[in-house]
């Protein structure tokens, strides 16, 4: 029993993590399950976010200050971790031009095939 | 240790989340990804991050949203299709 | 049936992930190991070394230079693909689905547009030019570029945007971004230093920072204006159909 709350105490501290692999898995099942290509990359959008969130989440601290340095304050009060943001800020960014060549390349296959389901698609020639 | 209004928001996350799964007209599939992504936004000025949801409300929010509208009037819209 | 399966599999995934992140260290803690290496250094001394009061400006542009001119690259390839695939925009043979609609524009929208462009910009410049005191920078300022672009064309339409912003204008600043690394890292290359090391040792140590923080400028501008451009450029690209 007495472990049992321990174990739900540490599940709930690392909450952040648990939503972001809770939103991994939706995103997988997203992308094995449906068959239309659009839902597919919503999927594949939605499992990108919930790294970021992983990641973000990691260097996040209890109470913590956005890594700004102004004059008056000193380095010693509590800031969040910089390099998970900074390294996230241009996953954000390359994110939206794999949607943008995606969609594009989605665009001209409907245009050719006439259709979007992966499961005609295999059937097309 | 976590404050009620972010555990509110992460399990509105998942609502969403679930929400684009689970709908089949995929314009309401992008309008939801959209408050997915603002949701998203608000979590990330939450953990201490407002270059995070600056990026993330300009670009998945407003950006990748455009996107798949252009996408989905340009093709199909319902999913079974 | 299958939909079952791949619930099951799925699950199964989600519990390999869950029980993995029981034996994570609590998260929000400063003991934790993320915060060991190098994280106080970046603190403590990254506004005199990078140059920036915002620390997450001063890593992408300064200490991870490199990672960054990728990324800017990486944008320039995907409008390149999209271009490859889709085609530049032309007037003489394209229309948009906007400009063909028979639905009247509302009153409302056309004016709240009209209004709230102007700001939208002037606060996306505000962002790129600020990005190294506030939250902010290029990637931010140059979205919300693209952003006030994107709402002017789907208000006004199409034809309107591309008369505006001809292309032999936007070919030359969508290659921007590159173009501000490229400007201000090859200072450091003349001056027998390393690419992208902001410094010029023949100038006064007074007028170091100054510097610095114009090379630095250079590169957000440059990757603000390309950001947006690029954005700009895709949607145009994707928004066009053919005339009949």
């Amino acid at each position: 029993m007495n472990d049992l709350t321990e174990l739900f105490n540490k599940l709930f501290v690392n909450f952040n993590y648990i939503v972001a692999a809770t939103l991994f898995v939706i995103g997988l099942y997203t992308v094995i399950a449906k068959s239309n290509l659009i839902k597919k990359f919503m999927g594949l959008n939605i499992i990108e976010t919930s790294v970021f969130l992983f990641i973000v989440s990691s260097g996040a601290i209890v109470g913590g200050k956005a890594p700004i340095i102004g004059e008056g304050v000193s380095s010693k009060t509590a800031f969040v971790n910089p390099i998970p943001q900074a390294l996230i800020l241009t996953g954000i960014v390359v994110a939206m031009s794999t949607t943008a060549v995606a969609l594009s390349l989605m665009i001209k296959l409907y245009e050719q095939c006439g259709t979007l389901n992966a499961d005609k698609l295999k059937e097309l020639k | 240790m976590l404050r009620s209004l972010d555990v509110l928001l992460l399990i509105f996350l998942l609502v969403t989340a679930i929400g684009v799964v689970c709908t089949k007209d995929l314009l309401g599939a992008a309008i939801i990804f959209s408050a997915y992504s603002f949701t998203m936004a608000i979590v990330w000025q939450q953990l201490g991050a407002p270059d995070l949801a600056l990026t993330e409300a300009a670009v998945g929010a407003g950006v990748t949203t455009v996107l798949f509208l252009i996408a989905i009037s340009r093709t199909v819209r319902r999913e079974d299709e | 049936m299958k939909k079952g399966i791949i619930i099951f599999a799925v699950f199964l995934f989600w519990l390999l992930l869950v029980s993995a992140m029981v034996s994570l260290p609590p998260m929000g803690s400063p003991e934790n190991p993320a915060y060991s290496h190098i994280v106080p250094r970046y603190l403590e001394e990254g506004v005199e070394e990078a140059g920036a009061h915002n620390i997450i400006t001063g890593i992408i542009l300064n200490y991870r230079g490199y990672d960054t001119m990728g990324e800017v690259t990486v944008i320039l390839t995907a409008l390149m693909g999209v271009l490859a695939v889709l085609g530049r925009e032309n007037l003489l043979h394209h229309t948009s689905k906007v400009d063909e609609s028979t639905i009247e524009r509302s009153v409302i929208v056309k004016c709240v547009v009209r209004l709230l462009v102007p700001f939208i910009i002037l606060f996306a410049l505000y962002i790129i030019l600020h990005g190294a005191e506030s939250p902010g920078g290029g990637f931010q300022g140059g979205a919300i570029l693209g952003a006030s672009v994107i709402a002017l064309t789907l208000t006004f339409g199409f034809s309107l945007t591309v008369k505006k912003l001809p292309l032999k204008y936007r070919t030359v600043f969508e290659s921007a971004g590159p173009l501000g690394f490229f400007i201000s890292g090859v200072i450091g290359l003349f001056c027998g230093l390393n690419f992208l090391t902001y410094i010029i040792p023949s100038v006064a140590p007074a007028y170091q920072d100054l510097i610095r923080h114009l090379l630095l400028l250079i590169i957000e501008i440059g990757i603000g204006v390309g950001g947006g451009t690029i954005i700009a450029s895709v949607f145009l690209a994707m928004e066009k159909v053919g005339k009949e």
